[in-house]
């Protein structure tokens, strides 16, 4: 956690001099062309590699049908998936990405949309 | 096995159990490929079976496995710790179906 604060605080630094109108919009949900937790260095990922790595990571999970995943598609809801399933996704994410998910935000990503938001939002994605 | 059409709310127990597992999950990442597919898919199983098969009112009876489950995953993070045999004893216990 203090890893994590420290690193945000670094990140946050040369966000604010290099840009500053960005800090206006502030919030953590902040537009995709405001990437203000991000831009610390062109080796952040885009979104549309973040999307591609997500739904790749989808398809070969062994009880999907590759053809039905699109961004929109609910894990449980659309993919037919159960709970257990849901959390096997998220780790498989997770070590897509090398990035370690808290159980609260975990329990959240249910939808290949979400867990390209939390994951595009991540500083440490990679 | 919990109803997956409707909205989903999960009870605390639930969550615990997904937790759970996904500390199983995260704990086999850690093994050598052979003993993290092994432990994966006996993990899998389990909890399957347990989704299926205990029913979902009998929270002392979930409590037990979550101990029980807890306990298991601590010793599965032992570095030296490379498989759940030993704990394939007392599963097949309730491996009978019949209730």
């Amino acid at each position: 956690m203090a890893l994590r604060a420290a690193v945000l605080r670094h990140v946050r630094v040369p966000v604010q001099t290099l840009n500053p109108a960005l800090t206006l919009t502030g919030g953590k949900w902040a537009p995709p062309s405001l990437r203000w937790m991000s831009s610390h260095g062109d080796d952040h990922l885009t979104k549309s590699e973040v999307t591609d790595r997500v739904l790749s990571v989808v398809k070969s999970f062994p009880k999907v049908d590759p053809s039905t995943v699109t961004p929109d598609v609910n894990f449980q809801k659309d993919l037919g998936l159960d709970s257990l399933d849901n959390v096997e996704i998220v780790i498989a994410l997770e070590e897509e990405f090398k990035l370690e998910i808290p159980d609260l935000e975990a329990v959240r990503i249910d939808s290949a949309n979400l867990a390209i938001e939390y994951i595009y939002n991540h500083p440490m994605a990679s | 096995m919990g109803p997956s059409s409707a909205p989903r709310r999960l009870s605390g127990m639930q969550k615990q159990v997904l937790s759970l597992y996904r500390g199983f999950l995260r704990a086999a990442r850690t093994k050598s490929a052979e003993d993290r597919q092994r432990i994966e898919s006996l993990v899998s199983i389990e909890f399957r079976r347990n989704a299926k098969e205990v029913d979902r009112k009998n929270f002392l009876y979930v409590e037990y496995l979550l101990r029980r489950g807890k306990k298991q995953l601590d010793q599965l993070r032992s570095p030296d710790i490379v498989g759940l045999s030993a704990t394939n004893v007392s599963f097949s216990q309730t491996k009978d179906p019949t209730h």
